[in-house]
């Protein structure tokens, strides 16, 4: 069963190419980290899924419902928490959840709702005076109204400290277990590495990689950098160099005066340890680090500066 | 019934706003000084014809004036962000991320700044009421209630003009420049085209009978109609142009009833072409 399905959505403003022919599907039950740097397209696809705005080619569909043509009911069954959202800065908080729950027509008691998110106190408060952070978590109790089947987030945790970040997931997951959907956007791997079932990351309006965290995890070869002082640089370098290199798993081999750094899977550790010493040369010191998978996403999403934001 | 939702929620967002109390209070004034004026030219008048206090119907066309000028800056400047603003600031995202269509959002923003500047209009005519009971002694309760509600519904058709442009547009600078482009447009450019337009077609400026052309064009405007539609409530013909130019038998476009005509049309044309915009649009 699938929530949320996006096929072959491209979406251009003029020549700026925002989405690429997306394809990804969300199951029903799950959470779904939309992982990416800022102006990936991650919100282009959320404006999508929302009928904020239109494809330019390709289909999006909630819940079996095409999301031009049956957008209020996706809407009357979906929490969302819109990127950068305003609130009416002359209306309490209180009146904002009492404003979502009347347009959702459920029946929800707005204060418990604010205590939920940690706003009670300030329910009587106009929303004007709000910091970033209590803003989010009233935007946040307005998509909790009516116990949604899906939770759309974007970029949830913006303007909340670790604490209240902490909260949020703690929430997130309670709504999750109670059976709703989850699909939210961050571009920090921390906050969806956590918590989600399957991670989708975005790079420059394509998905560069989806998996499970686990599945991410698993996909990289078990790399180890090795850093290896010597107590000499060998007379024939490079033949040395070559001779490291063509030991069976090694993938790089970099030399910096008396420092080796060798990439190489785990397995061939000791293999390039016993041929840098057969260069005639002695070992003083070496130190290995394991690639992370913060390693891995920064692979899959360096050098996006020059990204269409919109 | 989500647009009435919509409605209540952005009539108690709209109610709050400083400007709206500003721009009520001078209203407010300029009613209280309408009803001066027309006392004090009843007065005037009474001495030297002898006759006693005028009829409400004078008074009436005493509070027109200001209630023709500032009933449209009030709308307008209650209307023109009513959407612009919400996309702009991402307020938007919230009340479309709820069960709403985007026709509920305009219709909805129509109602309640509708509403506001009703309540603006009518504290407006109550200080200018009080003004009247004070300055002249008796006024028609009935005429005075017609007067508003009329006002009121001029007051609409400037409210389905904002609201129509605001959705036009994601910039509210845009709307705003729209909104103030069309008021300078109505008082100042429209009658200054059909007088270049009577020129050329007539060669002069100044004639005993002008030509019916030129009286409907003047009778097209939004404020023009606000007058035929006063006009025709009260059965009187002081306050269309075709009076104004001496018409005996005016044309159609002139006749006091098709005044509501010509505010149906400026209440509907903006905001269909609104609707529209606004139902494409990326926001």
């Amino acid at each position: 069963m699938t929530t949320i399905n996006i096929s072959n959505a491209t979406k251009r403003y003029g020549t700026e190419t925002a989405l690429d022919g997306l394809d990804l599907s969300v199951r029903r039950g799950e959470i779904y980290g939309f992982l990416g740097p800022n102006g990936a397209g991650k919100s282009t696809t959320i404006n999508l899924i929302l009928d904020f705005i239109r494809p330019t080619a390709g289909e999006v569909s909630v819940f079996g419902l095409d999301a031009r043509e049956d957008t209020l009911e996706i809407r009357t069954r979906t929490g969302i928490l819109p990127e950068g959202v305003e609130t009416y800065d002359r209306l309490t908080g209180r009146k904002h959840v009492e404003f979502a729950i009347e347009s959702k027509g459920a029946d929800d008691d707005p204060d418990e709702l604010l205590e939920r998110v940690g706003i009670a106190d300030s329910a009587d408060k106009k929303a004007g005076g709000y910091s970033k952070g209590m803003t989010q978590r009233l935007m946040f109790a307005t998509a909790l109204v009516g116990e949604p089947d899906l939770l759309i987030l974007d970029e949830p945790s913006t303007g909340l400290d670790p604490n209240g970040a902490r909260e949020m997931r703690e929430i997130i997951r309670e709504e999750n277990a109670r059976g709703a959907t989850v699909f939210f956007s961050s571009h920090i791997l921390g906050q969806v590495e956590a918590i989600c079932d399957r991670v989708g990351i975005l790079r420059k309006g394509e998905l560069v990689a989806e998996d499970t965290v686990d599945g991410l995890r698993d996909s990289m070869p078990e790399q180890t950098r090795l850093r290896v002082q010597v107590d000499r640089i060998p007379e024939d370098s490079s033949a040395a160099l070559e001779a490291i290199e063509s030991v069976d798993g090694v993938s790089e081999v970099s030399a910096d005066g008396t420092t080796l750094v060798v990439t190489c899977e785990d397995r061939a550790k000791t293999t390039v340890l016993r041929t840098i010493e057969e260069q005639g040369v002695s070992i003083e010191d070496f130190a290995t680090d394991e690639s992370s998978l913060e390693d891995l996403f920064m692979a899959y999403t360096a050098d996006d500066r020059t990204e269409v934001t919109q | 019934m989500s647009a009435i939702t919509v409605a209540k929620k952005d009539f108690a967002d709209a109610a709050r706003s400083r400007k709206l109390m500003g721009l009520t209070a001078v209203f407010a004034l300029f009613t209280l000084g309408g009803a001066f004026l027309a006392s004090w030219a009843g007065d005037l008048f009474a001495e030297l014809e002898g006759e006693g206090a005028e009829s409400t119907l004078d008074l009436v066309f005493a509070l027109q004036t200001p209630a023709g000028y500032l009933v449209p800056i009030i709308a307008l400047v209650i209307g023109y962000a009513a959407i612009a603003g919400e996309r702009e600031s991402g307020s938007l995202k919230f009340l479309l991320g709820l069960p709403h269509t985007r026709r509920d959002v305009v219709i909805g923003k129509i109602l309640g700044r509708s509403a506001v500047v009703a309540v603006s209009i009518l504290v407006g005519f109550l200080v200018g009421l009080i003004g009247l009971f004070v300055f002249v002694g008796s006024v028609s309760i009935v005429d005075y209630l017609l007067f508003t509600v009329v006002t009121i519904l001029f007051g609409f058709v400037y409210v389905c003009i904002a609201v129509g442009l605001s959705s036009m547009t994601g910039s509210t600078t845009r709307a705003a420049a729209g909104a103030f482009g069309l008021i300078v447009f109505f008082w100042f450019i429209w009658s200054f085209l059909a007088m270049g337009l009577l020129y050329l077609v007539e060669g002069s400026l100044w004639m005993d009978d002008h030509p019916d052309w030129y009286v409907s064009l003047l009778s097209l405007s939004p404020d023009a109609a606000y007058g035929s539609a006063i006009a025709a409530v009260f059965g009187e013909g002081q306050f269309t142009i075709a009076t104004a130019y001496g018409v005996e038998n005016p044309p159609l476009l002139a006749e006091p009833w098709f005044g509501f005509v010509v505010l149906a049309v400026w209440a509907l044309v903006p905001l269909g072409i609104g609707l529209w915009q606004f139902g494409r649009a990326d926001l």
